[in-house]
């Protein structure tokens, strides 16, 4: 469409306002435009250092399989909340009901599904179907119906947090151990490819149309709009999005625990934003990468791991865990606005 | 000179680093290497592993755990740690997940969910770690459960107003967090007591919360449409309800409430109000009982099995200043960290409770019979 | 005029027509019974002050608002436009004054939203969209433009030419162009006119607003003039004089008022050897009751010497403020020295858009109207309302944020906060940029009175003309320095120009 090869303007290079610079490389660029990704990975290859360093003075060893297999495994769900949770964020919103998808998720999969392969298949499909249409419920108040994200899901927090204590009213159920040692096999790191499967699907989401039209609501909802972007449509698809996985979130952490508790997901609301901020999503929209949020989920738990080995009084624990977010969150401003002004 | 500095420095040096140098660490600090030199009497490692920290209770429990752990005979069998997680299955189980690491002997566990950590915990016992879990216990077979029958704790409150009343009268139920099994129980426990007496009648039935002050308020609003009340029977927040009596200008019925330092405190007497009364609670000392057990099983010296410890309670009569009653300390401590009587379960001294301090003399811990 | 033009061929409708346009507002008529015509291959200024309902025909044509009343139509027929996108498929594109540039996606991005190249799964291939956005901006000269930048790194000049390659090479059979000039700068107003020549040349129809005469002149086939909401006639030859008449009703020659008599010849504010990023060793000397003009070739350093007196920009050298030796590291203190800055770039520069009208006005002095730290309410009224009349900003109310007010509006605001914080020294730095041609004139009078009152003015402005003929002295400046002084009486545009551009040559 663009008249590119013919051009209805002679070109003259007379009229070009400053003369051709010579174009940077295509790292550098991004090393630049994702200060957020770049500093989560450092924090999390840096909290790994750390981590071996604590773990060898506690033990005189490194850590092995076992300690690979359970942090990825415990980290699983969270992995998959952030992500969820990041789809509304670029929009500029805050996806609170994630908790209360994953509480219905965890709850339905632990009553549902058995111990045989189309009951595990099939109910798998349903609860990431219903978390795709709690989201949708989310993405309507907030796309259609004109409600801040932060008070429509705070409502609907309530709401699925309800419904799944009406489906599981008391800790229980149980989850078949192949369903387990599918998802988060206890004895070897498989989990890992379900981490490569998300930075995957982030990668398409990045380079989709939908993707595109996320990003550009996050960065300037009018400008998207006057671009010709369906921004109701790119929103309500955030939060569904956002469902989508909180529901994943959900069959994960019940897979883990092996039996359901309609109520452990509600952490994950908190815990998933505080894994954005680390792993570089900006809170006002429009910037970050969905690799980043995996990083910074992984580097929420290495942090219980480091404060575990480095024999720190449990007293205190939840004030470095701040601590650590608090230095770890304005170190990654203080140098992403170097990076910026030294550019 | 030169020679003792070094050798000073050197000493601390293995104390903090903990750097296994093999002629200095056996020569000075012998126990910073458990797995080798100390082998024939090595010390159980048992780990305490908290979901929540955030009340007086866990506070309380986690203090008789440490106070434990300095008294004999744990003090130099038991190589102690605990940890906290708030209310995050994750974490807590990414916790586990080190402690299995760390290759503890026992775990003792009170779980931020009764399933979430199933997974871990499974895991645990099947590397041979023993898992102990109490309080709020977790539901995989094969770790060890020690409680309180809730069921009985409603029963026994009840029978007591109903021995009290003669059988006949007006009572009211406070109720605790509606949902959980605990409250269920309770309520469960006392209705079987009222099914069983027809001439004790239920004028109302509202919750507490366990909470003293969400109880004083409910109670506050509650009271002006309620006819003579006979008998209180209360899950938690005991003092609330009777401060909310006092307010109104109503007598204080007979009362079988929970172990709030506050309503104790009426059963002696306080601020010129008497209530005649039974105090019952969950023991704070539940994570003591699961440390001895843990280092029974271990030691193999009781069997592994679950095991339910009766309600240490006080009455009027049996209640003691210093003892099970701290008119110093605030109303919302619970007075029931200790046991009490000649066949008290565990005997706990204020300190401990109050500061994880050890208390004088040895720490006897009486468990059911094997 | 008939609505045809008559070619070789036969008869050629136009390429787009507004009959008997009506659009209101709330109960503001902005565009009441307009009728407009723009044939293919012409360009058509539409010209007007703000608020005379320009850009909301603009809008009209272009499928962003729909009419009250009266039809658009396209290539002579009638046409319902829904959206931009109707006007899309219709070959009709607008570049808005407002950019709709998403700021934190690279140039390639924003070039090709909505477009972009696939590869495989239907995913998008960045490699290739790098590559013809590269194209693009190689075949129309701006290839400076990196496109992998991001816009937001760009200078409000790049952005605004991507803005125009965005919908250039949409190949549009009209274009609309609202104030497409006001960010630019002289290089990029010339590259942004070959465009237009080369879109004219190949039979494209180019409709655009602006209110710089000479540009229009420069450019323009034919002149369409606006008066309160309806077109007052279309002209293919007007000097500016008469367009002045009847875009205002006011007379050219009463439109630049005469800069008082100096009362005093005492210096406030004395600067030697300014040096800093883009500065190198200007020195000046402002007296009370001055107004100083700076002028000369854009990117000559008038910005950095504002800044730096400022104190927002690091700079060395000696600066002297009534006789004292000054630090200036900060605004603060500079605000304290009694020195104000009222800056072009006004939306990131000094207001605060979302607050109140009152409040912006207030903020410097909140802690002579607030009492226990609260601010205080009926003398914060009395404040602002006396600024409101005294400059005659035209806001519906105190209230009202200042986002809703006119660009011209939004300066005096802005100056208005700094009279009430009674700075005596002003540093005005273009300020009659993009402003309409009433609320230009407000603000020449506006600089009359308070040098009248003692105050001294320094007053950067790209346009020559308003130097020559505000100022008591205008200095040109050339690469940081101060190359020529000029006095009045006697200033000409053309000597300033000249002045700049003599220097300029001699220096190459």
């Amino acid at each position: 469409m663009p008249p590119i090869d013919t051009p209805a303007v002679p070109p003259d290079p007379t009229a070009a306002a400053g003369g051709r610079r010579p174009r940077r490389g295509k790292v550098t660029h991004f090393l630049g435009q994702n200060v957020g990704l770049v500093l989560a990975l450092v924090m999390l290859v840096a909290a790994i250092v750390l981590y071996c360093a604590v773990y060898w003075a506690e033990t005189q060893s490194l850590p092995g399989n076992f300690e690979l297999t359970s942090t990825v495994n415990n980290t699983m769900p969270l992995v998959l909340a952030a992500i969820g949770q990041s789809f509304v964020v670029l929009t500029r919103g805050l996806d609170l009901s994630i908790g209360g998808t994953m509480d219905l998720a965890n709850a339905l999969a632990a009553v549902h599904i058995h111990d045989s392969p189309g009951s595990m298949v099939l109910w798998s499909v349903i609860v990431l179907a219903i978390g795709a249409g709690l989201g949708l419920v989310n993405g309507l108040l907030v796309g259609v119906g004109r409600l801040q994200p932060i008070l429509a899901t705070l409502a609907t927090l309530s709401i699925y947090q309800g419904i799944a204590i009406k489906v599981l009213p008391q800790p229980g159920g149980s989850i078949p151990p192949v369903y387990t040692s599918v998802l988060v096999n206890p004895f070897q790191p498989y989990a890992l490819l379900y981490v490569l499967l998300v930075a995957l699907v982030w990668y398409a989401f990045r380079r989709s149309r939908i993707g595109v039209a996320i990003f550009a609501i996050g960065n300037d909802e009018q400008s998207a709009r006057a671009n010709g972007i369906d921004t109701v449509r790119a929103r309500v698809t955030s939060f569904t999005l956002s469902g989508l996985f909180a529901g994943a979130a959900g069959l994960f952490l019940a897979a883990t625990a092996t039996a359901g508790d309609a109520t452990t997901g509600n952490g994950f609301t908190l815990t998933s934003i505080v894994a954005c901020v680390l792993g570089g999503m900006n809170l006002f929209g429009g910037r970050g990468s969905g690799i980043g949020v995996i990083a910074g989920a992984f580097v929420t738990t290495m942090i219980v791991n480091i404060l575990f080995f480095s024999n720190i009084d449990p007293l205190y624990q939840s004030f470095y865990e701040g601590l650590f977010l608090v230095v770890a969150v304005v170190l990654s401003t203080a140098i992403g606005r170097f990076l910026r002004r030294s550019r | 000179m030169i020679g003792r500095f070094t050798r000073r420095r050197f000493l601390q040096a293995g104390a903090t680093a903990a750097a296994g140098l093999g002629v200095a660490g056996s020569l000075a600090l012998p126990q910073l290497a458990p797995g080798i030199a100390r082998a024939a009497d090595k010390k159980f490692t048992i780990a305490l592993s908290n979901s929540f920290i955030g009340n007086k209770w866990r506070i309380e429990m986690e203090n008789v755990f440490k106070a434990a752990l300095q008294m004999e005979p744990f003090a130099s069998q038991v190589e102690g740690s605990w940890f906290n997680s708030g209310n995050d299955v994750s974490k807590q189980s990414q916790q586990i997940s080190n402690l299995i690491a760390k290759k503890v002997d026992a775990i003792v566990v009170n779980a931020a969910s009764p399933t979430g950590l199933n997974g871990i915990l499974t895991q645990a016992t099947q590397r041979g770690i023993l898992v102990v879990s109490f309080d709020n216990i977790v539901t995989a077979p094969s770790v060890l459960k020690v409680n309180t029958d809730q069921v009985e704790f409603g029963k026994k409150l009840a029978q007591w107003l109903v021995d009290k009343l003669g059988g006949k009268g007006n009572v009211i139920m406070v109720t605790g967090v509606a949902g959980t099994s605990v409250d269920l129980d309770r309520n469960k426990g006392a209705d079987e007591v009222w099914k069983a007496n027809p001439g004790i009648k239920v004028v109302n039935r509202y919750t507490g919360m366990w909470d003293s002050s969400t109880a004083e308020r409910n109670t506050t609003a509650i009271l002006p449409s309620l006819p003579q009340i006979d008998g209180i029977w209360c899950q938690g927040g005991t003092d609330g309800v009777l401060k909310a009596f006092i307010a109104a200008k109503r007598p204080l019925p007979p009362t079988a409430g929970e172990a709030e330092n506050g309503f104790r405190k009426f059963m002696i007497g306080y601020d010129g109000h008497k209530v005649d009364g039974i105090s019952i609670g969950q023991p704070p000392f539940l994570s003591v009982i699961s440390l001895e057990l843990a280092r029974r099983v271990l030691a193999g010296t009781y069997p592994k099995k679950d095991i339910t410890i009766p309600f240490p309670y006080v009455t009027n009569d049996t209640v003691k200043v210093g003892e099970t009653v701290f008119p110093d300390l605030p109303d919302s401590f619970f007075a029931d960290f200790t046991d009490s009587g000649p066949d008290a379960t565990v005997k706990m001294c204020i300190d401990g409770a109050t500061d994880g301090k050890a208390c004088p003399g040895e720490l006897n811990v009486k468990l059911p019979p094997a | 005029m008939s609505e045809a033009t008559q070619t070789a061929g036969g008869v050629v409708p136009p390429a787009v027509e507004g009959i008997r346009l009506a659009k209101a507002f709330g109960g503001v008529q902005a565009v009441d019974s307009a009728t407009f015509s723009a044939r293919p291959g012409e360009v058509h200024a539409l010209v007007g002050e703000n608020g005379a309902g320009k850009s909301t025909l603009i809008k009209l044509l272009g499928g962003r608002l729909r009419p009250d009343a009266g039809e658009v139509r396209a290539a002579g027929r009638k046409v319902e436009l829904h959206g931009a996108d109707d006007a899309h498929a219709l070959g009709i594109w607008t570049v808005f004054q407002e950019l709709t540039l998403l700021p934190w996606m690279t140039v390639a991005e924003n070039l090709l939203i909505r477009r972009e190249p696939r590869g495989r799964l239907g995913l998008i291939d960045r490699d290739r969209m790098v590559g013809e956005a590269d194209r693009v901006l190689t075949w129309l000269g701006i290839d400076h433009i990196d496109p992998r930048a991001l816009i937001e790194d760009l200078s409000l000049a790049q952005r605004q030419m991507v803005e125009i390659a965005r919908v250039i090479i949409q190949d549009p059979s009209t274009l609309l162009l609202d104030e497409p000039t006001s960010s630019l700068g002289e290089k990029e107003v010339a590259w942004l006119f070959e465009l237009i020549q080369g879109l004219r040349a190949d039979g494209k129809c180019i409709i655009f607003t602006s209110h710089r005469w000479n540009e229009i002149t420069s450019i323009a086939d034919r002149i369409t003039i606006f008066r309160n909401g309806a077109e007052v006639g279309t002209f293919t030859e007007i000097d500016e004089d008469r367009a002045v008449t009847l875009m205002t009703g006011r007379q050219l020659e009463a439109f630049y008022p005469q800069p008082p008599a100096r009362a005093h010849d005492r210096a406030v504010l004395e600067v030697e050897e300014l040096a800093g990023e883009g500065l190198r060793n200007a020195s000046l000397t402002l007296h009370a009751s001055e107004i100083l003009g700076v002028g000369g070739l854009a990117g000559h350093g008038h910005r950095e010497l504002f800044f730096s007196l400022f104190g927002a920009q690091a700079h060395s050298g000696r600066i002297v403020v009534d006789g004292r030796p000054a630090r200036i590291r900060s605004p603060r203190d500079a605000a304290r020295l009694g020195m104000a800055l009222v800056p072009e770039d006004r939306k990131t520069e000094g207001l605060l858009l979302p607050l109140s009208v009152r409040a912006n006005l207030t903020l410097a002095v909140l802690p002579a109207v607030s009492s226990l730290g609260l601010i205080g309410g009926a003398r914060e009224r009395g404040l602002a309302q006396g600024m409101v009349d005294a400059l005659k900003i035209r806001t519906p109310g105190l209230g009202n944020p200042v986002r809703q007010l006119s660009g011209g509006n939004q300066q005096k605001v802005l100056l208005g906060r700094w009279l009430l914080a009674d700075s005596r020294i002003l540093l005005l730095y273009d300020v009659t940029r993009g402003v309409d041609v009433a609320t230009k004139h407000e603000i020449y009078e506006l600089m009359m009175r308070l040098a009248g009152e003692g105050r001294a003015l320094l007053y950067y402005s790209s346009d020559a003309e308003e130097l020559a003929h505000l100022c008591h002295r205008v200095l040109v400046m050339r690469e940081g320095r101060i190359a020529a002084e000029l006095s009045a009486p006697g200033i000409t545009a053309e000597d300033i120009v000249t002045a700049a551009v003599r220097e300029s040559r001699a220096a190459d």
